[in-house]
């Protein structure tokens, strides 16, 4: 998804090379970072890599390059991803590809190597999960398999790095797969007619069969004339002519036929389930599930009273009475439905979570606590104890010592702390600030430059994105991952693909909105999976309006803990209805279709830590490289504005806006200036705003509301504003800017006259 | 030639049968038929052991009851052909469902039963006997060939035939692996539509289920 910057090697495009292709989610990333000892993004979520990536494999040949290719599932292709990875295969110069297959799906697999075979291209089938394959009672004879396709077969078990050996040793022996298929006496005269007319250079079969299921992005890449593209399409129309279907579906029914041969005669399945371990299935059965229903109950009513909870504290008996009586009522209801059926048919654990996690009705209890689980982690550990501790203890301010940490653990069940010892640090910013005030004064511009309080490049702009974001973001991708490596994204596209196909999109949409609340720059970049123009519009729309990403949100959740949950219900729910409703508006108002939903729900698996922590190293590698130049910039734009005095003209400009409109203090309209270059630096200057009026920024839960809400449909950050221009165009990117800014301060200015009203 | 008769009197007995569940009496067959045949006939089916004779009364044997089912047949689906599909007035229905009758063969009746969806009731309201064809299509009374949006989850099926007039739509499907001849599994319908294939999980638009049209698997 987003390349480690692997210099690609200076011969370029046609040096020669190995390609990794093969269909979605069979570890085409996997394998690439184990031959190249780089890092791509692998999760278990068809569609993971979007882009194209590089590196280099010290093989026994010397180095080659080795290119990762997005999945596809034919290569005469139906989307931009497949187009992409045609076209790599095309260019030629490749001395070898190499096709990564799902073991227990071969059948699809082989479709692909008939494909191959066509275009002329050496080969080595890679049977990857094989260890999935043998779980599940499939055996496949790799011997046979190896002499009737006449290219070596390797098995390999990507994520535990088995197999990898055999696979570099089989690379030199790779040849052009000895398949082809017969299309019958119709086709193959179109396939004789066509093939004269394919410049040197193409393998001709698999050109001609490109035209003939009519691809033209293939015609225009061949270089055709008018009267060229008109003669093929005319052969096609006489061949098409003898077939009830499309000749496309056609050609593809036939392969499959064919294939469907070579798969009996090289793979048997026995009838074996594959079983999990049975202590470990009686504890899930009969200790985990029970106890994790009734957590789920219990949590479910607790958060449905945490938003009313103003009027039920003067009860609190009867809250107890309620948060037991759901937990129980669900411990009995997931028992009752587990029992009856998955208990006695021996199905494994990852079998039934993973058929849970999409049920038409536990799913939605689970998605909810699973969203509490990431907010504990995210919002109130992530944001509220590790901020604090870096913000204060770690970085300090400049002048005023934190006056140290204590190392303690807590001893269970006790109530007590133990304090191993105290560390009498004061923070980095009051070690810097004593080191400037040896050479300067605090007086000092250059001194102010880096540690002013109010816009310091340290003080206030480092420390917030290493402070502040850091914790934040890390956490969230933790989380993110372990969502991605189980499959439990894919599952929710399944859950919320109805209501995403009100607002335009379809369950696809999941991975970039669910990363959107990560960060949005990233998560534009991912809307590439989407299959159609407006889809990915949409989608890049709603995440600018009303995605808030995990920094901003970081810092929403540690100032909502100030006020009641009926202002955190009201925001959550503001929020969600505009990006219904803005999403359904923007689905009537675009041009264009909605593209057909048809998702491949991966097995739900174990995720491998080491896996999660690495993607999440590299994913927070990746944002402090975007983030901390822009919070710098932003810091220093602040810290001109206000030592030229600019800024309190621009806060008296927004004053008629901010305070009369909105109603907020004055002082605020310095939050949406920094907004528009990092959101979550904008929430934090509005709430720190508040503070400094109000006392606390609670103390005026309606100004809380509207501030929040503005400042979340508010204007993405630069960063992501520059993903936008890049991936959408500078047209729609100003369109969308354009709309997104006063709609932000429309609806706040609404919100405001209702509250006031009430 | 008697056959025509013999039919008539068949007919009449298990009419009589039928409506009144007492057995017919010889003297019956005179005011059914015209009388002076109506001796010759009933020897004639003596003869072919079609009915046996107690005292007077007349008893069909297993012979003569499938005959006579026949017939009824013959007749009631007749009545239903001019009444459904040819549109006969009510009381040219009855005479002309009388003469049909005795010259439909059995594959033609067969056929006409199949083009009438195997009726159960005549205009009358009275049973139709089945015949073989009723019997093998009760069988498969459930319909053959269905969309998958109508099988119900935890269902086997072989993918029939997609109808769909969406290009794309069937390149996708088929290079997916979903191809008339593919075995399937409905796992779940709500919230989405998920099915699964080999090992291959697939959550789909109910858009696109609805023409896919599956065998049902027994």
């Amino acid at each position: 998804m987003f390349k480690k910057k692997s210099k690609p090697q200076k011969s370029g495009l046609h040096a020669p090379s190995i390609a990794l292709v093969g269909n979605p989610n069979v570890g085409k990333s996997a394998i690439f970072n184990l031959l190249t000892g780089s890092y791509v993004i692998v999760s278990n979520y068809p569609g993971t890599t979007v882009e194209v990536s590089r590196g280099t494999c010290k093989g026994i040949d010397g180095r080659v390059e080795v290119i990762d290719t997005p999945g596809v599932n034919n290569l005469i292709p139906q989307s931009e991803d497949e187009r992409v990875a045609r076209d790599i295969l095309l260019r030629g110069g490749h001395r070898r590809v190499v096709q990564v297959a799902d073991a227990k799906n071969l059948r699809r697999a082989l479709f692909l190597t008939s494909q191959l075979a066509e275009m002329g291209l050496p080969v080595v089938l890679d049977l990857n999960m094989w260890d999935e394959c043998l779980e599940r009672g499939i055996s496949i004879d790799t011997g046979k398999l190896q002499s009737l396709l006449g290219i070596p077969v390797v098995r390999t078990v990507a994520t535990e790095k088995q197999g990898i050996g055999h696979l570099l040793n089989a690379l030199p022996q790779a040849g052009v797969p000895s398949l082809k298929v017969d299309f019958g006496r119709e086709i193959e005269e179109g396939i004789s007619r066509i093939e004269p007319l394919i410049p040197n250079g193409y393998p001709r079969r698999a050109m001609a069969l490109m035209l003939l299921s009519g691809d033209f992005t293939v015609a225009e890449k061949l270089g055709y004339s008018k009267t060229v593209q008109g003669e093929v399409s005319k052969i096609r129309d006489s061949i098409q002519r003898k077939f009830s279907d499309p000749l496309s579906y056609a050609i593809n029914r036939i392969r499959a036929a064919y294939v469907e041969r070579l798969f009996h005669e090289t793979v048997y399945t026995a009838p074996k389930r594959m079983e999990s371990h049975p202590f470990l299935r009686a504890s899930f059965f009969f200790f985990l599930i029970p106890v994790f229903a009734f957590a789920l109950g219990y949590k479910i009513m607790d958060m449905l009273l945490f938003f009313f909870q103003g009027y039920l504290s003067s009860a609190p008996p009867l809250g107890l009475i309620l948060k037991l009586a759901s937990g129980m009522a669900s411990c009995i209801l997931f028992c009752l439905h587990l029992y009856r059926k998955d208990l006695r048919t021996k199905r494994t654990i990852s079998e039934v979570l993973g058929d849970l996690t999409m049920h038409p009705v536990a799913a939605y209890p689970i998605l909810i606590t699973s969203l509490w689980a990431i907010y504990k982690l995210v919002g109130v550990f992530g944001a509220g104890v590790c901020v604090d501790f870096m913000e204060k203890k770690v970085f300090g301010y400049a002048g005023t010592p934190s006056g140290g940490f204590d190392l303690w653990f807590p001893v269970p069940f006790a109530g007590k702390d133990v304090t191993l010892f105290h560390v009498p640090f004061n923070g980095i910013n009051y070690y810097l600030g004593l080191l400037g005030q040896m050479l300067v004064s605090p007086q000092n511009l250059g001194y102010q430059l880096f540690l002013d309080g109010q816009a310091g490049l340290i003080q206030v702009g480092l420390t917030y994105a290493i402070a502040i974001v850091f914790p934040i973001v890390g956490f969230f991708f933790l989380a993110f991952g372990l969502m991605e490596d189980s499959g439990y994204l894919p599952r929710l596209a399944v859950m919320l693909d109805k209501l995403f196909k009100r607002i335009g999109l379809t369950g696809k949409a999941v991975l970039p909105m669910v990363l959107g609340l990560g960060c949005g720059t990233m998560a534009t970049l991912t809307t590439r999976i989407l299959d159609t123009k407006k889809e990915r519009i949409i989608a890049t729309l709603l995440m600018a309006l009303a995605i808030p990403c995990s920094a901003q949100l970081g810092v929403i959740a540690f100032v909502m803990g100030s006020i009641s949950g009926f202002y955190f219900a009201l925001y959550v729910f503001i929020i969600a209805f505009q990006l219904i409703l803005v999403g359904f508006v923007a689905s009537k108002v675009l041009p264009g279709g909605r593209s057909d939903f048809i998702m491949e729900v991966p097995p739900f698996r174990c995720p491998k830590l080491y896996n999660i922590l690495l993607k999440t190293a590299y994913r927070v590698k990746w944002f402090l490289r975007e983030a901390v130049p822009l919070f710098l910039m932003g810091t220093l734009a602040l810290f001109i504005l206000s030592k030229t005095g600019a800024l309190k003209y621009i806060e008296l400009a927004g004053r008629p806006v901010v305070s009369n409109w909105l109603g907020l203090p004055p002082e605020t309209a310095e939050g949406f200036i920094l907004g528009f270059l990092r959101r979550d630096y904008g929430a934090v200057s509005l709430f720190k705003a508040l503070e400094r009026v109000h006392g606390s920024v609670g103390a005026e839960p309606v100004q809380l509301l509207v501030a929040l809400v503005v400042i979340t449909l508010f204007v993405p950050c630069l960063a992501n504003f520059l993903v936008i221009i890049k991936e959408r165009g500078i047209a729609t990117a100003a369109l969308i800017i354009g709309f997104i800014v006063p709609y932000a301060f429309l609806v706040g200015g609404i919100l405001n006259l209702i509250m006031k009203a009430i | 030639m008697t056959e025509p008769k013999i039919e008539e009197v068949l007919e009449h007995i298990w009419t009589h049968e039928e409506e009144f569940g007492k057995r017919a009496s010889r003297d019956m067959v005179s005011q059914w038929i015209d009388p002076q045949v109506a001796d010759a006939v009933l020897q004639d089916m003596l003869r072919q052991k079609l009915v046996h004779m107690y005292n007077s009364l007349i008893v069909l044997t297993a012979t003569g009851r499938k005959e006579a089912e026949q017939v009824i047949r013959r007749h009631r689906l007749a009545e239903r052909l001019l009444k459904d599909i040819l549109a006969v007035k009510h009381d040219t229905m009855d005479s002309s469902a009388c003469e049909f009758e005795h010259f439909l063969n059995d594959e033609v009746t067969t056929s006409i039963c199949t083009l009438l969806g195997h009726p159960v009731r005549c205009p009358h309201g009275k049973l139709i006997p089945p015949g073989e064809c009723c019997q093998r299509a009760k069988k498969i009374l459930r319909p053959l060939v269905l969309s998958l949006l109508e099988l119900t989850p935890g269902e086997e099926a072989k993918v029939a035939y997609i109808t769909t007039e969406h290009h794309p739509r069937l390149d996708r499907l088929s290079s997916m692996g979903l191809l008339p001849g593919t075995a399937i599994r409905v796992h779940q319908k709500q919230p989405t539509l998920v099915i699964q294939m080999g090992e291959t999980q697939l959550a789909l638009d109910e858009d696109i289920a609805r023409d896919i049209y599956v065998r049902r698997s027994h």
